[in-house]
């Protein structure tokens, strides 16, 4: 670990510390914005989120971004609010439906609870950067061959998902990757044609 | 077995193919803008304060704090809602009494989501809590907490009568009376809620998560007492509906109303906790069922009564659907139903209405009384449905005074039983030894669709690219591949030089919206009135490039308009295009497509295989076969998706997904994905859902195709209920089906003596 990335990682942690001061806060605060005589009585004060600014640093989609941002900041507040990269879809906010799954340093993450700080000096890919110019990912193409969606609002995070696999699984098993994607709800239940596209995609990266 | 031909001239170029959508870039490459994704600048963010209490009058509310606090814009209570109810529905954008807890009773606009938050804190709120009732049956008794002056009961019970229920069960030679519940059941969408409202002087534009933008336009110009034509809804993308985004919602009232307060435009976006408690879902049942049979295997007489629990409000749509009534030649049949409001959220009708509670009841109610009898249920099915040329109501009436046609669901029913290979059904339930028993089960299911009013218009442009434009929504259901496929094929323009706008009801005329099968078929039949209106105007500006030669004497094919007579006497379409200098709009406006004497009816067989384990309870699919008829398909990609998909919602209905509420305080317990547990790809594995096309053909869709969407979901709970009793002998008619009732099933199999307790 060089002195700047275990700098970055004290930064996360300490972020991750704060971020989950935040979240507790958070959640306080739709408690009781859903329940509030309850949320009152039952609830110790929610403690006040972390005001604080960062200055995050990231590589979304092969472009540097530099932002300052209060530090609750989510990944997917990040993506979509600030960056207008709004094909990160939020599902649940509660990392239960991997809509806004992207591709942080090759992992697979839920951006609703990851925060922007975290990411710093991270290459980050979101469904924006998939497609090369023109060209669309040998992914995307499965998934429009072979219709891997209805509805479309959880396809970006499916598509982020096999990228993850297909990098690190070229040629998985369909059970393999019904297990990979085990982490993506589709509501329209669209998952044979889904699955299907997975598979078609694995045999166009490998030709 | 096409009854009158629907497609003048040769076979078909573009319908009953396989085909990737058309929209597909859009949605994989992260380019299609759901509501959610929409920002104006200067936009507010806001947020909904929600009752504490299932049912409590406002003593009084105090907003002074909150309105001083700095970055809040508007906040609007029940007294700044206009005394117009959403939808006819009883309910107002904020009511005072709130009838269940989780009701909004104040919104707010700030310029950012933490301001908006910190604030709803600020507003003060008295309440007088009054008593509830949660549970439908209780809230008809005397003495019951009234959540409106003229009781709970909406409206008058709908009774539909035929023959003489009564004499029916008398003469029967078996009679048996049971009860079937499904508990009310989350049936959202991936995308939760969302809207932007912004008003220009008094006109409203509002973008919507929407199935029907008609009905909130309609619903939003009375609320707000401007004209029409002030009112402009869009929902471009819709990330899933499934019925309840079917009506007209608080959400949209609330957003608008705010949006005008603070004049500037406001998203209004629920959360995931709040879309699951404010989304009309998919109501709870208790359905009692009488039936009756002869020895000669003839179902006698059918009761249904059924107690739909509303929730507070309701959205004026919803209960059973035709499953007794239409499926069957059963002479004595009634249904009652009484649709009742409750202290919990608002319920509607979802994916196949009231459908899948009714099948459940039926289907299992059938393979009980055909068991007793010692029948294969699957004979005694088939012997009883009603096929081609039977009497059958038109109408919602009980009164037989149609005849069905285009009917195949006796080929659905031997398609899928020999594709399961029935013949390897347990003779006798629960026959097989062993700590696991495999079964199988067989439920059928109906629905009608197309029906209300239709609009749409294809443009065909300059350069020979077309335009579909219609005012419903692609949920998902592929409308807007299949609607442009159906104006390909009438022009004979080659559907890559199509482009679809949905969901916007300024530059699309009128459309009853998406759901209950209707797309397809009353927008479809729009669409191809359209594309035939713009073909007659290209031909017509074709005739003067081709020595005059008449409209009649041309046709179009692949772009290219050539003489019948001469086909070497060509012009190209962008050529005539260009000549003509002005695009080609057609118009298509169509009615209810079912005319006369003749009924259509879409169809269903769906066959469950499963393996129970009689240790642990586990119920696990094995195959799940569904055979389907819904005349020609347009797309036969889109339409295996919906099957697959629809089949895994009905069985996702057998496992999960049901909304608890607690007894004391009315509040809901199942608050998140976690709660609800919808499949993910590893609870039911796709793979096992197989899809059958029974060949067929409609008369009075667009190349008679009929709707599908609904069908697909509604069998689910029936076939498994079916295929764990021939499994294990244990009959399940509370969903879901938990691993605790199984075991409680076999548990009550056992001498009394060897019982666990």
């Amino acid at each position: 670990m060089s002195d700047e990335e275990r700098e970055r990682a004290d930064k996360a942690s300490v972020s991750r510390r704060a971020f989950l001061k935040g979240g507790a806060a958070a959640t306080g605060a739709l408690t009781a914005a859903l329940i509030p005589g309850t949320a009152e009585a039952q609830l110790p004060d929610a403690t006040e989120p972390d005001t604080r600014h960062s200055t995050v640093e990231m590589t979304v989609n092969g472009r540097l971004y530099r932002a300052d941002v209060p530090n609750s900041t989510t990944l997917a507040q990040f993506l979509r609010e600030d960056l207008k990269l709004t094909g990160t879809k939020l599902g649940c906010d509660r990392m239960q439906c991997g809509a806004c799954t992207v591709v942080v340093n090759g992992r697979n993450v839920y951006s609703c609870t990851t925060l922007a700080l975290q990411a710093t000096g991270a290459e980050v890919l979101t469904i924006e950067g998939l497609a090369k110019d023109d060209a669309l990912h040998p992914i995307q193409q499965a998934f429009i061959e072979h219709s891997g969606f209805q509805c479309g609002f959880c396809t970006s995070g499916q598509i982020m998902t096999t990228k993850v696999m297909l990098d690190r699984m070229p040629n998985p098993t369909e059970d393999q990757a019904r297990l990979a994607l085990a982490g993506n709800l589709c509501r329209c239940s669209a998952y044979k044609k889904i699955l299907e596209s997975v598979m078609a995609a694995s045999r166009m990266m490998r030709a | 077995m096409a009854q009158q031909p629907t497609t003048p001239g040769g076979p078909l170029n573009v319908i009953g193919k396989r085909g990737p959508n058309i929209d597909a870039v859009e949605r994989v490459t992260g380019r299609a803008k759901y509501t959610g994704d929409i920002d104006i600048p200067g936009m507010l963010v806001a947020r909904v304060l929600r009752s504490p209490h299932a049912h409590a009058r406002i003593a009084s509310i105090d907003t002074s704090k909150a309105e001083a606090f700095r970055g809040v814009r508007a906040v609007i209570t029940y007294k700044d809602a206009p005394k117009v109810m959403i939808w006819g529905n009883r309910q107002y954008a904020l009511n005072n009494p709130v009838r269940f807890k989780g009701e909004a009773v104040a919104a707010l606009a700030a310029v950012d989501a933490e301001t908006a938050e910190k604030a709803l804190k600020l507003i003060a709120v008295q309440y007088e809590p009054l008593p509830f009732v949660l549970d439908p049956e209780e809230a008809l008794k005397p003495g019951a907490p009234q959540l409106f002056e003229d009781g709970n009961l909406e409206g008058m019970p709908r009774i539909l009568n035929r023959g003489n229920i009564e004499q029916g069960l008398k003469e029967s030679d078996k009679v048996i009376e049971r009860m079937y519940h499904c508990p009310t059941m989350w049936s959202g969408g991936m995308e939760p809620r969302a809207c932007v409202a912004q008003w220009e002087g008094d006109k409203l534009t509002l973008w919507a998560s929407t199935q029907s933008p008609f009905r909130v336009h309609g619903s939003l110009a009375a609320m707000f007492g401007v004209p029409d034509g002030n009112v402009r809804i869009i929902a471009s993308y819709v990330g899933g509906g499934f019925g309840t985004k079917s009506a007209p919602h608080t959400d949209e009232s609330l957003a608008a109303l705010l949006a005008r307060k603070a004049r500037l435009p406001v998203k209004l976006q629920y959360s995931r906790e709040e879309e699951i408690l404010d989304s009309n879902t998919r109501f709870e049942t208790r359905i009692y069922v009488r039936v009756g049979v002869k020895k000669d295997m003839t179902i006698n007489a059918l009761e249904l009564k059924a107690y739909i629990n509303q929730g507070a409000y309701h959205t004026r749509l919803g209960g059973l659907g035709n499953q007794a009534t239409h499926t069957y030649k059963t002479v004595n049949v009634r249904t009652e139903q009484y649709r009742v409001h409750t202290n919990i959220p608002n319920t509607g009708p979802t994916r196949g209405v009231g459908d899948p509670q009714e099948d459940f009841a039926v289907e299992s109610a059938l393979d009980e009384i055909a068991i007793e009898m010692g029948w294969d249920p699957m004979e005694f099915k088939l012997k009883n449905i009603k096929r081609n040329g039977d009497p059958i109501a038109r109408g919602p009436a009980g009164v037989e005074d149609g005849r069905l046609i285009t009917q195949v669901l006796d080929r659905c029913i031997e398609l899928g039983a020999a594709r399961i290979d029935w013949t390897r059904r347990n003779a006798a339930a629960g026959g097989q030894p062993g700590p696991k028993a495999r079964g199988i089960g067989i439920a059928l299911t109906e629905r009608g669709g197309g029906g209300g009013v239709g609009g749409a218009s294809v443009k065909v442009n300059l350069d020979g690219s077309a335009m579909v434009f219609y005012s419903s929504t692609d949920i998902g259901t592929g409308s807007r591949t299949t609607l442009a496929m159906i104006a390909a094929e009438v022009l004979s323009i080659p559907l890559s030089m199509f482009r679809t706008t949905a969901g916007d009801t300024e530059v699309a005329p009128y459309d009853g919206g998406s759901q209950g099968n209707r797309t397809l078929q009353g927008t479809g039949r729009a669409v191809q009135a359209a594309a035939r209106d713009a073909l007659d105007q290209i031909l017509a500006a074709a005739g003067p490039m081709l020595d005059n030669t008449a409209p009649a004497d041309l046709e179009m094919r692949d772009s290219v308009i050539r003489v019948k007579a001469d086909p070497s006497k060509s012009v190209k379409l962008a050529d005539v295009m260009q000549r003509r200098g002005r695009s080609a709009v057609g118009l298509g406006n169509t009615t209810a497509p079912q005319t006369g004497m003749n009924v259509e009816r879409t169809t269903a067989a769906h066959f469950a295989e499963v393996e129970v384990d009689r240790e642990t309870g586990k119920v696990r699919l094995l195959r799940y076969i569904a055979a389907h008829d819904l005349g020609r398909p347009i797309n036969v990609t889109v339409v295996e998706n919906q099957i697959e998909g629809g089949s895994i919602q009905g069985l996702a209905l057998t496992q999960g997904e049901e909304m608890r509420f607690d007894k004391r305080t009315g509040g809901c317990l199942t608050g998140s994905f976690l709660d609800l547990k919808p499949p993910t790809m590893m609870d039911f594995d796709p793979r096992l859902i197989e899809a059958i096309i029974v060949p067929n053909e409609g008369v009075t869709g667009p190349y008679g195709a009929k709707g599908l969407g609904e069908n697909p979901c509604h069998p689910g709970m029936a076939a498994v209920a079916n295929a764990i009793y021939n499994a294990i002998g244990v009959r399940l008619r509370e969903v879901p089906f938990s691993r605790g009732a199984v075991l409680a099933g076999l548990n009550a199999q056992r001498p009394a003596g060897s019982r666990t307790a």
